[in-house]
C-alpha cells in the first residue's frame, strides 16, 4: 500500500492560558510526500506535539488547512489509514500484548484481524512468547515495542510517532531505531518522526525539520541524503556527525540565529540540497 | 515477615478489646451493667434467632434492593455526566443535595409521598447513589489520557472510548464505591424502618425494643445490623480485591496539553446555576405529581412557603423553627469540631506510631459500618439523654471519613521534607510541629467538608431517639401530631442547612489558603 502525502499549509494554533491566546503555531508549512520519512526536531514546548495532535484531529488548527492525501484528518484517521506511536506506551493494562495490539481494529469496528497476522506482529519487534503476557508484567522497552507493533497493526499509510523512543536507553533505543528502519523500508508509509534525538532523527529521516521555539515556525529544513539502507555503521561516519553538529548549532539558543542564516545560505549555495529541496515539494 | 508481624499484632489487640468487653461485661463496669459481656449478647442472639429471622430477611430485603436500585441510578448518572458534562452541571444542585441530606430528615416525607415499601427501598437507594456516583465519576475521568487519545486517533468518539477505556478503567473506583455503599444501604434501610411503620425489619425491631431497658437485646439487634452492613462491605472489598491488581497504570505519567480553559460566557454560568438550584426543586414537584396524593399532606415547593411564610400558619411554626435551629445548630457545629479534633488526634497517632494505628483500624471500620440509629439506644443506656450523649453520636459519626482524609493528607507531605529536619535531629513531636500539622492545614478543610453534613445527621438522630429537642425531635413531634407542613418544612430546612455547611468549608478553606500565602 502506498502512502499518502501530508500537507501542512500556513498552520496556526493557539491556546487559551487563563483568557489570554498563547500562540504555539504560527503560520507553519510542511509538506511530506507519499513515503518520505521525515523528523522534527525543537526546543521542548515549541509546539511539535501539537502539530502531530492537529494531523491525529486530537485539536483543530485555528486558520490554514491540514491534509492527508487530500482529506480532513478525522476522515483519513477514522478510515484506519494512519497509526500513531506516542512518548507513553498507553497500553489498556487489563488487555494482553495482543489484545492491546488489536485495540485499533476494534476502535474502527473492522473485523478482527487473523492471529497469524498479530503473532507476525509480535515477532516484527521481538516479542515472540509475550503474546499472552500483560503490560504490567513487561519492561518499558517491551511495552513501547507493543505500542510500535500496535501503531503498525492497521498497515497503516501514514504513521506518526511522537518520541516514540523518548523512554528508553539508548542501547534499546539504536536497536528500534534499527527496525523501524527495516518496517518503514518494506511498506513505505509516509513518516513524521517528532525526537529530541538529533542522530535518531538524522539516521532515520529523509529529511529533518528543525523548529523554532514557541510559536513553532520552519527554522530549517535539512535534506538527509544518506544511502539507504543505512547500517549502524553510519552512526560512527564523520559524514553522519558533521549533520548533527550543524543541527545541535541550530537547536542552541546562543548560536540558532547566526547559523539558521549560514543554513539557508549553504542550501542555496550546494547543489546536492538545492535538488533535494526541489524534489520535496514537488 | 512485618506484614505477618502485623498481622499478629491487629490480631493480639482485636482478641484484647474482645476480652476486655467481656471482662468488663461480667463485672458490670460500664454505666450499672448497660454493656452487657459479650458472651451474653450472642448466647442471648441464637437462643432468640427465630424471633430475629423476619426482621432480618425485611432488612436484607430493602437493603439489598435499594443497594441494586441505588447504584444503578448512580452508574447510569455518572456515564451520563460523563458524556454530556452540561448535565452534570445542571444536576449539581441534586447532586449536593443527595450528599448532604440527612436521611433522617426526608424519611417521613419518603412515606407520606410513597407508600411504606417504595419510601424504604428509596431511602436505601438515596443513600446508595452518593458514594456510587462519586466513585464512578472519578473513576471514569481519570482513565488514561494517553489511551483516550490513542482511541480518538483512530476516529473513537465518545461511546467507543467509554466502552474500551473508561467503564473498564474506573471498575476498581466503582467497586470501591460500592464498598461505602453497601453499609449505607442497611443504614437507609434501618432509619426507613424506623419512620415508616413497617411491621418487620431490625429498626422496627429496635424500636419495639427500646423501652424494655434490655441492654443485651439491643445490643444483640446493633450487631446483627453491623454484621448486615460488615458482610455488604467485605464483599465488595473481595470483588474490588479481584480486579484492581490487574488495573495497576503501567503507564509514566504523561500530561498532555491541557485543552484551553473553557472561557464560559457569564450568561451561560449564571443559567446553569440556575438551572442547578431549580432541578432539586423540579424533581420535588414531579415526584408529588406522579404520586398524585392531596396538597395537605403532600406539600409542593409553594406550599412549604405558603406554611411557613405567607399562611396563617407561618407565625407558629417560624417560631417553633427558630427555636429548633437554636438548639441544633450549635452543638451540630460544636460536634463537627470535636470530631475533626478527634480525627486530628487519630491521624497524629497514625503518623507517630503507625503499628497502633494499624491496629485500631479494623475497629475504627466497624464503626463506620455500623448503621448508627442501631447503636443509638445504647448510647442512651451508657451517657444518659443529655448533651454529652448528642456529642458522642455526632463524633461517632463524622471522625472516619475525616480521619481518612488527614491521614492521606500526611502520608502525601514529601519524605524529603521530613529527612532535611531528620537531618538535624528533630525528635517525632518536633517533625509533627515543623512539618505535619501546617501542611495537614488544607486537608483539614476536606475533612470539615466531608463532616459537616454528617454532623447533623447524627445531631439529629440523638434529638429524635435522646434528647428530645432540637431539629430532630420538632420533626418526631410533628409526626405525632401529624403536621405535615412542618415535616416537610423541616426536611427541606435540614436540607438547606446542611448545604449551607457544606458550602461554608470551601469559603474556610479559601481563607485558610490565603493565610498561609501571606506567610
Amino acid at each position: 500500500m502506498q502512502g499518502l502525502p501530508l500537507r501542512f499549509t500556513s498552520v496556526s494554533k493557539a491556546f487559551a492560558i487563563k483568557g489570554k491566546a498563547l500562540p504555539v503555531i504560527d503560520n507553519l508549512s510542511l509538506d511530506c510526500p507519499a513515503g518520505s520519512f521525515t523528523a522534527l526536531l525543537g526546543p521542548s514546548g515549541c509546539g511539535k506535539s501539537t502539530l502531530l495532535r492537529l494531523a491525529l484531529a486530537l485539536e483543530s488548527e485555528d486558520s490554514g488547512s491540514l491534509r492527508i492525501g487530500g482529506d480532513s484528518p478525522r476522515s483519513v484517521c477514522r478510515s484506519g489509514a494512519v497509526g500513531v506511536a506516542f512518548q507513553d506506551a498507553a497500553l489498556l493494562p487489563w488487555r494482553s500484548v495482543e489484545e492491546n495490539i488489536r485495540l485499533p481494529f476494534e476502535v474502527l469496528g473492522r473485523q478482527r484481524p487473523d492471529a497469524g497476522k498479530i503473532n507476525g506482529l509480535i515477532e516484527l519487534v521481538g516479542l515472540k512468547g509475550f503474546e499472552k503476557a500483560r503490560p504490567g508484567e513487561l519492561s518499558g522497552g517491551m511495552r513501547q515495542r507493543v505500542a510500535i507493533a500496535r501503531s503498525l497493526a492497521t498497515e497503516p499509510r501514514v504513521l506518526l510517532m511522537d518520541e516514540p523512543f523518548g523512554a528508553l536507553d539508548l542501547i534499546l533505543r539504536r536497536q528500534m531505531n534499527l527496525e523501524l528502519q527495516r518496517i518503514w523500508s518494506a511498506k513505505r508509509p509516509t513518516t513524521l518522526l517528532i525526537t529530541h534525538g538529533i542522530d535518531e532523527a538524522v539516521y532515520l529521516a529523509d529529511r529533518v525539520i528543525v523548529l523554532s521555539p514557541r510559536p513553532a515556525r520552519v527554522l530549517a529544513d535539512i535534506p538527509v541524503s544518506f544511502s539507504r539502507p543505512r547500517s549502524a555503521e553510519l552512526l560512527r561516519d564523520p559524514a553522519f556527525h558533521l549533520v548533527c553538529d550543524r543541527i545541535a548549532a541550530l537547536l542552541d539558543p546562543e548560536t540558532s540565529a547566526a547559523s539558521a542564516a549560514a543554513e539557508t545560505a549553504a542550501l542555496d549555495a550546494a547543489p546536492v540540497a538545492a535538488t533535494a529541496k526541489s524534489g520535496t515539494s514537488a | 515477615m512485618t506484614r505477618f508481624g502485623d498481622h499478629l499484632a491487629t490480631g493480639a489487640l482485636i482478641l484484647l478489646l474482645l476480652a476486655a468487653w467481656e471482662f468488663a461485661g461480667q463485672l458490670k463496669l460500664v454505666a450499672d451493667g448497660t454493656l452487657p459481656p459479650l458472651s451474653e449478647i450472642l448466647l442471648r442472639l441464637t437462643a432468640e434467632w427465630r424471633e430475629y429471622r423476619p426482621h432480618v430477611a425485611a432488612t436484607l430485603y430493602t437493603a439489598s434492593l435499594g443497594f441494586l436500585i441505588g447504584n444503578a441510578v448512580a452508574l447510569a448518572a455518572a456515564v451520563s455526566f460523563c458524556l454530556w458534562p452540561v448535565a452534570e452541571r445542571i444536576f449539581r444542585g441534586v447532586n449536593i443535595a443527595a450528599f448532604t441530606v440527612p436521611p433522617i430528615a426526608i424519611a417521613p416525607v419518603l412515606v407520606i409521598a410513597l407508600d411504606g415499601e417504595t419510601a424504604r427501598i428509596t431511602l436505601a437507594a438515596l443513600l446508595v447513589y452518593f458514594p456510587t456516583m462519586t466513585a464512578a465519576m472519578a473513576g471514569l475521568q481519570s482513565a488514561d489520557p494517553r489511551a483516550v487519545d490513542l482511541i480518538r486517533a483512530y476516529g473513537g468518539g465518545p461511546l467507543r472510548t467509554l466502552w474500551l477505556l473508561r467503564l473498564r478503567s474506573a471498575l476498581p473506583s466503582i467497586l470501591s464505591g460500592f464498598q461505602v455503599a453497601a453499609p449505607a444501604a442497611v443504614l437507609g434501610a434501618v432509619l426507613a424502618e424506623f419512620g415508616s411503620g413497617a411491621r418487620w425489619g431490625l429498626g422496627t425491631f429496635l424500636l419495639g425494643s427500646l423501652g424494655r431497658a434490655e441492654p443485651d437485646r439491643l445490643w444483640g439487634i446493633g450487631l446483627t445490623a453491623t454484621a448486615i452492613a460488615g458482610l455488604g462491605y467485605a464483599l465488595s472489598a473481595a470483588l474490588a480485591a479481584r480486579t484492581t491488581s490487574l488495573n495497576r497504570a503501567v503507564n509514566i505519567g504523561v500530561t498532555g496539553p491541557e485543552p484551553g480553559a473553557a472561557n464560559e460566557a457569564p450568561v451561560r454560568r449564571a443559567l446553569l446555576l440556575a438551572a442547578a438550584i431549580l432541578m432539586p426543586l423540579l424533581i420535588w414537584q414531579a415526584m408529588l405529581l406522579w404520586a398524585d396524593l392531596s396538597p395537605i399532606i403532600a406539600k409542593t415547593p409553594m406550599g412549604v412557603v405558603d406554611y411557613l411564610i405567607t399562611g396563617k400558619t407561618a407565625a407558629s411554626a417560624q417560631t417553633r423553627l427558630l427555636a429548633a435551629l437554636a438548639e441544633t445548630v450549635p452543638i451540630t457545629i460544636a460536634g463537627m469540631l470535636l470530631g475533626l479534633g478527634f480525627a486530628f488526634a487519630l491521624a497524629l497517632l497514625s503518623f507517630a506510631a503507625p503499628l497502633l494505628m494499624r491496629a485500631l483500624l479494623p475497629f475504627a471500620l466497624v464503626t463506620q459500618t455500623m448503621p448508627l440509629v442501631a447503636l443509638t439506644p445504647l448510647a442512651v443506656l451508657i451517657f444518659g439523654r443529655g448533651i454529652t450523649v448528642t456529642l458522642v453520636i455526632t463524633i461517632s459519626v463524622t471522625f472516619f471519613a475525616a480521619f481518612v482524609v488527614l491521614a492521606q493528607g500526611f502520608a502525601m507531605i514529601p519524605k524529603a521534607a521530613f529527612d532535611l529536619v531528620d537531618a538535624y535531629g528533630a525528635t517525632t513531636l518536633r517533625k509533627l510541629r515543623l512539618i505535619a500539622i501546617p501542611a495537614s492545614r488544607q486537608w483539614l478543610f476536606v475533612a470539615a467538608r466531608l463532616a459537616l453534613p454528617k454532623a447533623l445527621l447524627g445531631v439529629m438522630i440523638a434529638e429524635w431517639l435522646a434528647t428530645g429537642k432540637g431539629l430532630g425531635n420538632l420533626l418526631n413531634q410533628s409526626r405525632g401530631y401529624l403536621d405535615y407542613g412542618m415535616i416537610w418544612t423541616v426536611a427541606v430546612v435540614s436540607i438547606l442547612l446542611s448545604v449551607l455547611l457544606y458550602q461554608l468549608a470551601p469559603v474556610l478553606e479559601w481563607i485558610g489558603r490565603r493565610d498561609q500565602r501571606d506567610t
